[in-house]
C-alpha cells in the first residue's frame, strides 16, 4: 500500500472516531438532560406535598361538610409521599391520583363563595394552581426530553450500538386514567 | 370528553401547521436573513471604509509632519509612506477609471484603501459591544423605574408563578421579573444573554389579562430568551450604535454636540464603574444619543457650513475652503450610512427580527400547548397597549410594538365599540322618555344616522332634538368616565362644521384622548425608535401573527381581507417598481461619486498640506 492510501485510511478512521465520540457525548448529554428534568419534576412534586397540609388546614373550617373530599386529598398525598422512592410508573400513578383529588377539591370549593373571598385562601389556591401547572410543565419538559433521548437512541445508525454503550430508553411520565376521569368531572 | 361529542367536528384550515414545523420554518428563515444582514453589513462597509481610510491617513500625515518639526523622522518612514501612497493610487485608478494593471499591486492597493477603515469600524464595533455589555440591563431597568413584584398580592403572585411555570416548561433558569407601574399593557424581555435576562411587565398587563393569556404572553418572552434573541438584539442595536459613533467621530472637529457625545463615551469607558446606578443610566443615555445621530437630520457640520455661507468673513471662507474635502467625506459617509442602514441593513435586520417574533410565538405554543392564550393576549394588547415611559429605546424587545405600528383592525373590538355607541344612544333615549322601554336599534349605521339627523335638527333649533342630544352627551360622559363639561358641546360641533379652527382642534384632541391614551410622540425624538432605522418596522403585523397562531390551532375570528390588499400592493409594485429601482440606482451612483470625489479631494488636500509643511517648516 502506498503512503497516500494509508493517510486516507487513517483520516477516515480518525473521522469515524470523532463522529463516534460526538454521538456518544450527545447521547450522554441527552441522558443528563432527562435526569435533570426528572429532578425538576421531583422538586415540584415535593412542593405540592408541602403545600397540601396548609391548604387543607385553611379550608377545613369552611368546608366541614366536605369531609370525604378533604380526606381523599390527605390520603392521596400520603400515598404520593410514600411512593417517592418508587419507580417512575408508580410515582406517576400516585401523583396523578393526588392531582385528581385536588381538582375535585377545587371543584367543590367553587361552591363556597365565602371561601373564595378569603385572601389567604386565594393566595394558597393560586400557589397550588401554580404548583399543579409547574408539575404539568415539568412533566411536559421531561417527556419532551425523554422523546428526544429515545428517538436519538432508536434511529439508525445509533440504534446499532446505543444498547452496547449502556443506554436504554427512558420512561415517560404519563397521565393516568384516574386523572383523566377526574378532569372530566370538572368539565 | 363530553363536550367534544356535542361540538361539531371542526376540520382545521387546509394549511394547518404544527408548532414544530412553524419553528423549523422560522429558524431556516432566520439563517437566510442573518446571512443577508451580514452581506449587507459588508457591502455597507465598503464605501464607509473607502471614505474613512483617507481621513486616517490624513490624520497620520499631519501628526507625522508635526512630529518631524521637532524630531525628524527617519527617511525610511517617508519611503514607506510613498510606497503606500503609490499602491493607494493604483487602487484609486482602478476604482475611477477601471484600468487594472498588475493584479498583485491592485490587491495591495485596495487593501491599502479599505483595510484601515474596515479595521477601525470593526474595532469601534467591538468597543461599543464591550462598553454596553458592561452596562447590562441595569440602566434599562432604572430608566423604566421597574420594581420587583409584590408576592403577597394575588395578581402579582400570579405573574411570578406564571413566569416560573414558563421557565420550567422551557427548562430555563427563572428570569427575574420586574414590574413597571404603567397603565398601558405590554411586556418585554431585556438583557444581553439568558443569564442576565429580565422580564419587564407593565402593571396594566397584569391587570388586564387572565391567567391563560398571561401564560401565553410570558411564554412568548421566555421562548424568546431561550431562543437566544437577546444576543441577537444586542448585536443588531450595536451595529446601529457603531454607525452613530462613526458619525459622531467624523463630526467631532466641527461641533460641540458631537464632541460632547464623544467625551461622554470616553469618560464612561475610562471611569464608568460596573455596578453603579449612574453609570448604568449614563449607558442608556449614550445609547439614545448614538442611535439618534444615524439619520439625515441637521448636524454640527451643517451648522459650520451654514454659518460660513451666511456670515461672510475671510476667516470663515478660508476655513470652509480648507475643510471642503472633509465636508465631502462627511456627506458621503452620512449618505451611505443613511442609504444602507435604511434599505439593506435595516430592512434585513427588521425582517430577521420579525422572524424571531414568529419563532417565539411558535415556541410559546410549544411551551403552553395553548395557542389560544397567546392569541387572546395579543388581541387584548392590540387595543390596550400604549407607550411605556422610559421604554421607547428598547421598543423592539416588547411583546407588541409600544408605538403601535403593528396595530390591526380588530373586528371584535370594533363590535364592542359599536355596542358601546348603541348602548349610549339607547340609554340617552331611556333617560329622556323614561315611560317606555327604548326601542333599541340593533345596528350601528342606523344609530349613527339617527344621531346625525338629531344633531342637525338640534342645530336647526328643534327643542326636542336639543333635549335628546343633551341626554346623549350625558350618557356618553358617564360611559367614558368623564364629566359632562369635558364632552364637546353642540355649539362647538356646529362651529367645527363651519370651519372654526379652534373648535376643530379641540374636537380632535378630544377624539385622541378618547380612543387611545397616546401622549404626543415627543419622547420618540430622543430615543431609539426602531422604525427610524428601516423602511420596515421591527414588528410583524398582529394580524399575521394571529393568523400563524390560527394555523397552529388557536380560534381567532379575523375577517379576511379577501386578498384585496395583495392586488393593490401588486399593482403599486408594477407601477412604482421601476421608479423605485431607478431612484435606488441613482442613489447608489450618487454615493459612489461622492465617495470617489471625497477620496480624490482628500488625496489632493493631503498633498497640499504636506507641501505646506515641507515648504514652510522643514526648510
Amino acid at each position: 500500500m502506498s503512503n497516500a492510501t494509508l493517510i486516507v485510511i487513517g483520516l477516515i478512521a480518525a473521522g469515524l472516531l470523532i463522529w463516534f465520540i460526538a454521538v456518544f457525548n450527545s447521547l450522554v448529554a441527552l441522558r443528563v438532560r432527562v435526569q435533570n428534568a426528572w429532578a425538576d419534576i421531583n422538586v415540584q412534586l415535593k412542593r405540592r406535598h408541602d403545600l397540601i397540609p396548609n391548604l387543607v388546614g385553611a379550608v377545613q373550617g369552611y368546608m366541614a361538610h366536605e369531609r370525604s373530599t378533604l380526606e381523599a386529598v390527605t390520603e392521596a398525598r400520603t400515598k404520593a409521599v410514600e411512593s417517592s422512592s418508587g419507580t417512575v410508573a408508580d410515582r406517576s400513578q400516585a401523583e396523578s391520583a393526588l392531582s385528581g383529588a385536588l381538582s375535585k377539591l377545587f371543584a367543590v370549593a367553587e361552591q363556597y363563595p365565602q371561601l373564595r373571598a378569603v385572601e389567604s385562601v386565594q393566595l394558597l389556591q393560586e400557589q397550588l394552581t401554580s404548583t399543579e401547572n409547574r408539575i404539568a410543565f415539568a412533566r411536559q419538559f421531561y417527556n419532551d426530553e425523554v422523546m428526544k433521548f429515545n428517538t436519538a437512541q432508536a434511529t439508525f445508525p445509533r440504534n446499532l450500538f446505543a444498547g452496547m454503550l449502556g443506554f436504554s430508553p427512558a420512561t415517560m411520565f404519563a397521565a393516568e386514567e384516574t386523572e383523566r376521569a377526574n378532569v372530566q368531572i370538572k368539565v | 370528553m363530553a363536550t367534544d361529542a356535542v361540538r361539531p367536528v371542526i376540520i382545521g384550515p387546509r394549511d394547518r401547521e404544527s408548532f414544530f414545523e412553524a419553528q423549523r420554518r422560522n429558524r431556516r428563515a432566520t439563517w437566510r436573513l442573518s446571512a443577508v444582514a451580514v452581506i449587507a453589513t459588508v457591502v455597507m462597509g465598503i464605501p464607509l471604509a473607502l471614505t474613512i481610510t483617507p481621513l486616517l491617513y490624513a490624520a497620520m500625515l499631519i501628526i507625522a509632519d508635526t512630529v518631524s518639526i521637532w524630531a525628524p523622522l527617519p527617511p525610511s518612514f517617508w519611503q514607506y509612506a510613498n510606497e503606500l501612497a503609490r499602491y493607494g493610487m493604483v487602487g484609486i485608478g482602478w476604482l475611477t477609471q477601471g484600468k487594472a494593471g498588475n493584479p498583485q499591486a491592485l490587491v495591495l492597493g485596495l487593501a491599502v484603501l479599505l483595510l484601515p477603515g474596515a479595521i477601525l469600524s470593526v474595532g469601534l464595533w467591538l468597543g461599543v459591544n464591550a462598553l454596553f455589555h458592561r452596562a447590562g440591563v441595569g440602566g434599562a431597568l432604572l430608566a423604566l423605574k421597574a420594581r420587583a413584584p409584590n408576592q403577597s398580592e394575588l395578581k402579582e403572585l400570579q405573574l411570578a408563578d406564571v413566569v416560573q411555570e414558563m421557565a420550567i416548561a422551557a427548562g430555563l433558569p427563572v428570569p427575574k421579573i420586574m414590574l413597571i407601574d404603567a397603565p398601558a399593557a405590554n411586556a418585554a424581555a431585556i438583557g444581553t444573554s439568558p443569564n442576565d435576562a429580565r422580564i419587564v411587565v407593565s402593571r396594566g398587563l397584569v391587570e388586564q389579562l387572565n391567567r391563560d393569556e398571561l401564560e401565553g404572553a410570558l411564554a412568548h418572552l421566555v421562548a424568546s430568551i431561550s431562543n437566544g434573541d437577546l444576543p441577537i438584539a444586542f448585536r443588531v442595536t450595536s451595529v446601529f450604535e457603531t454607525c452613530g459613533l462613526l458619525v459622531a467621530i467624523i463630526n467631532a472637529p466641527f461641533g460641540r454636540r458631537s464632541r460632547g457625545t464623544l467625551w461622554r463615551i470616553v469618560r464612561y469607558g475610562l471611569f464608568g464603574k460596573k455596578d453603579s446606578e449612574s453609570a448604568a443610566l449614563e449607558a442608556t443615555a449614550m445609547f439614545a444619543l448614538l442611535t439618534r445621530s444615524v439619520g439625515l437630520d441637521t448636524d454640527d457640520i451643517d451648522d459650520v457650513f451654514y454659518s460660513a455661507s451666511h456670515k461672510k468673513s475671510i476667516f470663515r471662507s478660508v476655513r470652509t475652503f480648507l475643510l471642503f474635502p472633509i465636508f465631502l467625506t462627511n456627506t458621503a459617509i452620512k449618505l451611505s450610512l443613511w442609504f444602507f442602514s435604511f434599505s439593506m441593513l435595516g430592512l434585513s435586520m427588521a425582517l430577521l427580527w420579525r422572524k424571531r417574533k414568529y419563532l417565539a410565538d411558535a415556541c410559546a405554543v410549544q411551551l403552553t400547548r395553548n395557542p389560544n392564550g397567546l392569541a387572546e393576549a395579543l388581541r387584548k394588547l392590540n387595543s390596550e397597549r400604549g407607550p411605556i415611559p422610559g421604554g421607547a429605546w428598547a421598543s423592539h424587545l416588547f411583546l407588541v410594538n409600544p408605538a403601535g405600528s403593528d396595530r390591526m383592525d380588530d373586528p371584535r373590538a370594533n363590535a364592542a365599540q359599536q355596542q358601546m355607541w348603541t348602548r349610549m344612544w339607547a340609554a340617552s333615549e331611556a333617560s329622556k322618555t323614561s315611560n317606555s322601554s327604548p326601542s333599541a336599534p340593533a345596528d350601528l349605521p342606523s344609530v349613527m344616522r339617527q344621531i346625525t339627523a338629531t344633531r342637525s335638527a338640534a342645530l336647526a333649533g328643534d327643542a326636542n332634538a336639543i333635549a335628546r342630544i343633551t341626554a346623549f352627551r350625558q350618557a356618553a360622559a358617564t360611559a367614558l368616565g368623564k364629566s359632562v363639561d369635558e364632552m364637546p358641546s353642540l355649539t362647538e360641533i356646529a362651529a367645527a362644521q363651519h370651519g372654526d379652527a379652534a373648535a376643530l382642534r379641540r374636537l380632535r384632541e378630544f377624539g385622541n384622548t378618547k380612543t387611545t391614551t397616546q401622549p404626543a410622540a415627543s419622547n420618540s425624538q430622543e430615543s431609539f425608535d426602531s422604525s427610524n432605522t428601516a423602511f420596515a418596522g421591527f414588528f410583524p403585523s398582529l394580524k399575521r401573527r394571529l393568523k400563524c397562531l390560527d394555523r397552529m390551532g388557536a380560534h381567532v375570528e379575523l375577517e379576511s381581507d379577501g386578498g384585496k390588499s395583495w392586488i393593490v400592493i401588486a399593482v403599486l409594485a408594477v407601477l412604482l417598481g421601476p421608479f423605485a429601482l431607478a431612484a435606488l440606482a441613482l442613489l447608489l451612483i450618487l454615493i459612489a461619486i461622492l465617495t470617489l470625489a471625497s477620496l480624490v479631494f482628500l488625496m489632493l488636500w493631503m498633498a497640499v498640506i504636506h507641501q505646506l509643511f515641507v515648504v514652510f517648516l522643514h526648510h
